[in-house]
């Protein structure tokens, strides 16, 4: 019945798109992401403005609009482990497999999200933390229900995961900004920003850009042989080794 | 100054990985071990995901046994017949280590061995070293004169079959025991990224009776080889070696062994192996209290596999 009610949400969402007269022009000040031996992390931003749609340029848009931003990183699977005292120590005793869990999900937006429309269509949308899209192994006995939030958790706890009401802002009434913070610890791979745009609560516009991390110069040279020569970079690996244990013993020789 | 580590995956502040190379190896350098059971612990309490320590650790371990070995090695205190057996068992029980690892890695219970096998490995050893140096520290306060080696006592051991003449080491000893020692310490040294010097010199000494003269030198070699076997083995099955964490704790280490050697020459025995029984047994406490204490957070989550689109 949920799922109906979504889904024909959803349907009514995406029918009333062309019915609307506006669109949405986004640009991001960075398309690649470089991973270089200095990477403690990197700022984006994703700059938008809301405009006529085509053909119907001399009518000019009228909000207000609200917009969420959700940014969401390559998908990975992952695993979620929980301790339990088992003869007096701490052991990884029960454990819940998830697969194509994004690596990264910030949700941003101009004002709070209940205030911007209702859970149906944030659902419907995936624009909640809790509606990843996450796939649980055994989804019967009621566990993994406890263990997705559990993972949403954890996610937020290391900042891969979050959501900002305030993260964007109106520079005027059509044109807008997100600044999208990456940890130095965030997963390589393919993003995507899409943004939301809402007026009185109805979905009105939808548009994604997308851009990519990936580790540059030096350390993609040694990701890439590791991955792709293991032997090679294994025999590279004692090679520097025994050279600087040799260079060491000949430089301190007593 | 960050450095971003390529198969971590994270940052960590370069000096800050230099510098615990560099007590590590101070301390390798003053009791002549390795290093690598006090390493990999200050890798995995500074947040790198243990398999990347444990793996990573195996390649410091080999320069800071190369440096070691060489000066053995101009002083002729190597074995090399000895060596060769232990090499050999010892590739092959890292065979075994590191497919052990791999398979606990995918189980999730990688973490939970490496913690029970530190506190019951080290806690044992501590205890006996500890035990073993006291008693001598104590007969030298009383005055009595201790042979420091018993190289001609025979045990158990010296009536096992297929024995084998090791000349440099003057020892006339069944090749099993050498196989076994070899192995385990090649099983254990791959699994946990320790080199297992702590395990093989007792070993070596109490077991199979080898000469002080010969058996720092030639635990240098075994621990060398297996070590440089495990970083290959890693690099293919599991790739988690990560090379600039490796060189930032090798240039470290080799230069805080360096230290430790000149500083260790003002302890006497005893009280070296006093004190790195001391050291030994901190490690294990630690590790106990990890397992006993109740984790901050029951729950945690990794990601394995392959990154999709």
């Amino acid at each position: 019945m949920m799922a109906r009610t979504t889904l024909a949400l959803l349907l009514f969402a995406l029918m009333a798109l062309p019915a609307e007269a506006q669109r949405l022009a986004g640009a991001l000040t960075e398309r690649q992401i470089e991973i270089t031996s200095d990477f403690v992390g990197q700022t984006l931003t994703l700059f938008g403005n809301v405009e006529p749609a085509i053909g119907l340029a001399d009518k000019p848009v009228k909000g207000p609009f609200q917009v969420i931003v959700v940014v969401t990183g390559p998908t990975q699977n992952r695993v979620v482990r929980e301790q339990t005292n088992t003869f007096l120590i701490w052991l990884n005793t029960k454990s819940e497999t998830f697969t194509r869990v994004p690596s990264y999900k910030w949700v941003f937006s101009s004002a709070p999200l209940a205030a911007i429309t209702d859970p149906d269509t944030l659902a419907a949308n995936h624009i909640t933390l809790n509606s990843t899209g996450v796939q649980g192994t055994a989804e019967t006995n009621g566990v993994p229900k406890l263990y997705r939030s559990e993972l949403v958790r954890l996610m937020t706890d290391k900042g891969l995961y979050g959501v900002r009401e305030s993260g964007v802002q109106f520079r005027s009434p059509t044109l807008y900004s997100v600044r999208i913070n990456l940890p130095g610890d965030v997963a390589n791979g393919t993003f995507l920003a899409e943004t939301y745009l809402f007026r009185e609560g109805t979905l009105i516009a939808h548009e994604a850009e997308s851009f990519v991390v990936r580790k540059a110069g030096l350390e993609r040279l040694l990701g890439d042989s590791a991955r792709d020569y293991p032997l090679a970079y294994g025999l590279a690996c004692v090679a520097l080794a025994l050279m600087t244990g040799w260079l060491g013993g000949v430089v301190f020789r007593r | 100054m960050q450095i971003y580590l390529p198969i971590a995956e994270l940052s960590l502040n370069v000096f800050y990985l230099a510098g615990i190379g560099a007590a590590v190896g101070f301390l390798s350098g003053l009791f002549g071990v390795g290093g690598g059971f006090l390493l990999t612990p200050l890798l995995i309490f500074s947040g790198i995901p243990s398999p990347v320590a444990v793996a990573s650790v195996t390649g410091q371990v080999v320069a800071a046994s190369t440096s070691g070995a060489l000066s053995y090695y101009r002083r002729g205190g190597i074995d090399f017949h000895l060596a060769l057996y232990l090499v050999l068992s010892g590739v092959i029980g890292a065979l075994g280590g590191v497919s052990t690892f791999s398979m606990l890695r995918s189980v999730g219970q990688l973490d939970l061995v490496i913690s029970l096998s530190y506190v019951a490995l080290l806690g044992a050893v501590g205890a006996l070293m500890l035990n073993e140096a006291v008693r001598a520290l104590l007969k030298r306060k009383r005055g009595l004169v201790t042979r420091e080696r018993l190289p001609r006592q025979h045990n158990w051991v010296h009536g096992l079959p297929l024995r084998i003449r090791f000349k440099r080491s003057k020892l006339y000893v069944s090749v099993l025991p050498v196989l076994a020692i070899g192995g385990t310490i090649g099983f254990l040294g791959s699994m946990l990224g320790i080199g297992g010097g702590f395990i093989l010199v007792p070993a070596l000494v109490y077991i199979l009776r080898v000469p002080g003269a010969m058996v720092i030198g030639t635990s240098l070699v075994q621990v060398l080889v297996i070590m440089a076997a495990s970083t290959v083995l890693h690099s293919v099955s599991s790739q988690s070696v990560d090379i600039l964490l490796a060189f930032c704790l090798m240039v470290g280490g080799v230069i805080g062994a360096q230290f430790g050697a000149s500083a260790g020459q003002y302890l006497r025995g005893e009280q070296l192996r006093a004190l790195l029984a001391l050291l030994i047994l901190i490690v294990a406490i630690r590790f106990a209290v990890g397992l006993i204490v109740p984790p901050e957070d029951v729950f945690s989550t990794s990601a394995f596999g392959v990154m999709g689109p």
